[in-house]
């Protein structure tokens, strides 16, 4: 066991784990943040899981809570400002970007941050963007709109 | 979400942003495994490493001494205590051999994944532990894996007391007798003997399925006084919840199932009735603790979501001048164990076969199919459910009659469409409505061939390989009674309450349970639209068999179709009502007609100064039911089911463009373009969105997915390293146009669309392929379909001198 403080949407969470406990186990279990999801066998495939630690998207399948000792998680719940948004969030439901919905905290993790890093992708760019992040609804057509349309908007 | 459009019918066909959305972007859905109950247990599974073994011993001794772990149950618990798998409310009503199973494996394991043990802990990394503590002694069988020779004298037997591997056989032409079939294959053969072009293959389409994003999961709660409480992964609660009483033995009325509002897709998969359903409800019975399983990917992909293995013997006959004549077809389905309620693993290939005919017009046709049991884990529903192998034979045998007869398949496909609905197939299956030929040719008015050729022209003098291939599907827009009767001993039609309240909102209560297809945002559309209230004043409840109508499940398409009509019914019944007791208070004599239900008022036609708010008149029927017309009660609820007379279809037709590297085989899709026939639309987006992820499913299981199993019959392909799904890399994008046809069978024109829609997409991509590569007379009769078998296929050909 062992003691870890991890601030997760900017609230600290300081709690005693086994030391095997996976990162997203913690979110979800430990924190009852359940935004984000598991999907493939703890393999870091399917991409449902993605977070961000320290700003940048990680598979939080694919480390253990006591690895993210002492630093910052940003979750699916913590992309909206309170009641506002993000222009992200808006262009998936605007463009109908989800269908089931259960890879999606996953993909507007990922896609978050990739949107700052180019902010003006093309829709070649915004696909290999997506290739660690699998859906089986939507064939990523209406995925590909969203992102684009957010990168768009951001003008 | 957007205003009260200027009249509220127009929310019928508007491009509403769903309501589902908001929740789930925010990560505020609520999936199966985001639902904890106080002292909740966790269930892990111990499964079979062979294909096929005696049993000998299991201890669980070291298991069940792990701190933390309450319990550990094997096979014998679940024969002494339960009954079987194989109750009636889970068969069908087709002639077979239904294996006799139990919730967990007895005296022998039958496939590579079999459960053989659960273990319920408080911990589940703990439970996961102590599942590899359990130690089973097994003594190794031969296995059976291959199909046909599982069907040759003497095979392994999968299942003791059965005498052979046959599971089901059957002739879908010619009539019900022996004699009739008989005749009617030897008139099938004159048409053969005497026809100018023959086209006779092998289509092999390998094992691959759907595999939602969220796997499977069951929490299970047991209360003294109120029974099974079971949160499921399902998309057919209303079933699940007969089943669960039978087999465990609970009086039907203590028992509520719960499909989770929000379901990570289902796509068929989440159909059947499952073992692990059993398990996880009887320990929670037998421990009087909630009991929560979540299945592994691992897990998932080993045991379900197989679907399509099946060679497919297909002989066609045609005129030198491209007219289809007659089929004639000899499939054989790898059905795996068998072990699956509901369907049984023969269901798909039997409903494969009803339509292979698809969308052409034949004068004969003699169409068989033999399923057998193999050392595999059983098939299950995978949307195009059943056709998606015969698609593909079919789709591929009528390029290569074209190619034999110099015509352009385009050309060929359309001379050779149903010009005319309704039609009967000469399998038998019904085409209640539209126009082939309307949806045709909007695909080609979009795909524009003749500007293909030239292009393909000029790129082929360059070096280089374009190719354009097309196929069509006829889909079902629900599942009659008609079929599903028989098929599986269950019921088809839709059914919907629509209860309103006081403030003038209205609640809408479905048994069926979508997993991602925005029932929510559809139904609030049609209810807005019928009412002439607003989206927002609606609420829709799904799935929970303890406030819902009996619902036959989320499959085969029956939201356009069957729901969506059953919800339009229950409107109208209300409407009829509320113009009663207006027409009443306005002291006018007036009928339902004459009164428009538009932006929060229903308004007396004839004198429009008479009108009441919606809310007000709603409120006065519910709340102060007095002065009311004679016979008239107040209150404002309906419940009505919806049946149409006849099953009815949906249409779409493809168009795909492909380049081909022939020096390495590797291909690019450049275009897809469909048209569709899906009758009157209720939203375009989500329509949009159903065919989009429809194709795509099609491309990766055509291309990518496959489920690989050794000699040994060990599943190699368990995670998505090896069971690779299309990323958004490896898939283009979609063009899709509407041609479509109201249906005259539902009150809105509706179809319901989407389940079988990934069936005509291997055709298409494989023939697109092929005309690519038709300077060396390559053919594709197999699935997958990847650069390395063309590579293969061009080197036979010679292709590359080099």
């Amino acid at each position: 066991m062992k003691t870890i403080s991890v601030t997760i949407n900017g609230e600290a969470y300081v709690e005693t784990v086994p030391v095997r406990m996976l990162l997203v186990d913690f979110i979800r279990e430990k924190c009852g943040l359940t935004g984000t999801h598991v999907s493939c066998t703890y393999e870091g495939v399917c991409g449902a899981c993605t977070v961000q630690l320290n700003g940048e998207a990680i598979k939080s399948c694919m480390m253990l809570a006591a690895q993210a000792d002492g630093h910052r998680v940003t979750t699916v719940e913590g992309l909206a400002n309170g009641e506002e948004l993000t222009p992200l969030q808006k262009a998936f439901k605007a463009h109908h970007g989800l269908q089931c919905g259960f890879c999606t905290p996953g993909i507007l993790m990922n896609m978050t941050e990739f949107l700052q890093k180019n902010p003006r992708p093309t829709d070649d760019e915004i696909r290999r963007g997506l290739v660690g992040n699998l859906c089986r609804c939507t064939g990523y057509v209406h995925i590909v709109d969203a992102v684009r349309a957010a990168a768009n908007s951001a003008t | 979400m957007a205003a009260i459009p200027q009249d509220s019918k127009d929310w019928m066909g508007a491009r509403l942003e769903r309501k589902e959305d908001l929740r789930l972007i925010t990560g505020h859905g609520k999936y199966v495994a985001d639902i904890v109950l106080p002292g909740m247990l966790h269930a892990a599974f111990v499964r079979s490493d062979h294909a096929h073994a005696k049993i000998k011993r299991i201890d669980t001794t070291e298991a069940a001494a792990l701190p933390g772990v309450v319990a550990v149950f094997t096979g014998d618990e679940f024969k002494d205590h339960c009954k079987s798998m194989r109750q009636p409310v889970l068969l069908p009503n087709l002639p077979a051999k239904y294996p006799l199973y139990y919730a967990l494996a007895i005296d022998k394991v039958k496939f590579h994944g079999d459960p053989v043990a659960v273990i319920i802990a408080r911990d589940k990394y703990v439970a996961e532990d102590a599942a590899e503590l359990v130690v089973v002694d097994y003594a190794e069988l031969p296995v059976v894996l291959d199909p046909e020779a599982a069907l040759e004298p003497g095979a392994v037997r999968v299942h003791d007391d059965e005498a052979d591997n046959e599971m089901f056989s059957m002739t879908f032409t010619g009539g019900a007798t022996i004699e009739e079939q008989d005749k009617n294959a030897a008139e099938v053969e004159k048409i053969f003997q005497s026809a100018d072009v023959v086209v006779k293959e092998r289509f092999r389409v390998h094992r691959t399925g759907t595999t939602p994003m969220e796997t499977r999961g069951v929490l299970a709660e047991w209360s003294p006084s109120d029974g099974l409480t079971v949160y499921n992964t399902t998309q057919r609660p209303h079933i699940d919840r007969l089943a669960f009483a039978d087999i465990l033995d609970i009086p039907a009325e203590k028992v509520r199932v719960i499909a989770p509002r929000d379901m990570g897709g289902g796509f068929g998969l989440k159909a059947p009735f499952y073992r692990e359903s059993i398990v996880i409800a009887y320990a929670a019975r037998k421990l009087k603790r909630p009991v929560r399983w979540i299945e592994s990917r691992y897990e998932g992909l080993m045991n379900i979501g197989q679907e399509r293995g099946q060679v497919n013997d297909l002989e066609v006959a045609a005129t030198k001048d491209g007219k289809l004549l007659a089929l004639r077809n000899r499939g054989v389905a790898d059905c795996g164990t068998g072990q699956i309620g509901v369907y049984w693993g023969f269901v798909m290939p039997f409903l494969g076969a009803v339509e292979m005919p698809n969308a052409y017009t034949w004068n004969a046709g003699d169409v068989r199919l033999k399923v057998a049991f193999t050392n595999k884990a059983c098939l299950t529903p995978s949307r195009a459910f059943g056709h998606f192998p015969t698609r593909f034979a079919i789709e591929r045998a009528v390029d290569m009659v074209a190619r034999k007869c110099s015509l352009e398949p385009a050309d060929l496909r359309r001379k050779n469409l149903v010009p005319k609905l309704p039609y009967t197939s000469v399998t038998g299956e019904y085409y209640d409505s539209g126009d082939f030929l309307k949806v045709w040719d909007s695909l080609m008015v979009k795909a524009d061939l003749p500007a293909f050729r030239r292009e393909q022209a000029t790129a082929r003098a360059a070096g280089r390989y374009l190719g354009i291939g097309f196929g069509c599907g006829v889909e079902l827009s629900g599942v009659a009674s008609e079929l599903m009767v028989p098929m599986e001993n269950q019921p088809g039609y839709g059914a919907a309450t629509v209860r309103l309240d006081p403030r003038g909102k209205a609640f809408i209560f479905g048994g069926d349970a979508p997993g991602g297809q925005g029932h929510e945002t559809t139904i609030s559309q049609i209810v807005a639209a019928t009412f002439g209230i607003s989206p927002e004043d609606t609420v829709i409840t799904t799935g929970d068999t303890g406030t819902t109508p009996f619902g036959s499940g989320t499959i085969g398409a029956r939201m356009g179709s069957y729901f969506a009509s059953a919800v339009r019914k229950a409107c109208d019944e209300l409407k009829e009502k509320i113009t009663h007791v207006l027409a009443h208070d306005l002291g006018v004599r007036a009928t339902v007609e004459e009164f428009a239900f538009t932006n929060g008022e229903v308004i007396y036609a004839r004198d429009p100064a008479k009108r009441k708010g919606f809310r007000e008149i709603v409120e006065r029927i519910i709340m102060f039911p007095v002065n009311l017309p004679e016979g008239e009660v107040g209150g404002l609820e309906s419940t009505a089911f919806f049946e149409a007379a006849k099953p009815m279809i949906c249409f779409n037709a493809d168009c795909c463009v492909v380049e081909v590297d022939i020096t390495n085989g590797n291909f690019k899709i450049q275009r897809w373009v469909t048209s569709e026939d899906v009758g009157n639309v209720i939203n375009p987006m989500i329509v949009d969105g159903q065919m989009h992820g429809a194709i795509v499913q099609g491309l990766s299981n055509a291309i990518f997915e496959e489920f690989i199993y050794n000699e040994q019959g060990q599943q190699l392909t368990a995670d998505f390293e090896h069971y690779k799904l299309a990323t958004a890399a490896d898939v283009p994008t979609i063009e899709i146009t509407y041609a479509s046809t109201p249906c005259p069978h539902t009150p809105l024109g509706t179809r319901g669309i989407g389940e079988g829609r990934p069936s005509a997409v291997s055709g298409a991509l494989c023939n697109a392929l092929c005309d690519a590569l038709s300077l060396f007379n390559i053919e594709i009769t197999e699935l997958p379909i990847r650069p390395n078998v063309l590579w293969k296929k061009l080197q036979a050909a010679g292709a590359v001198t080099k």
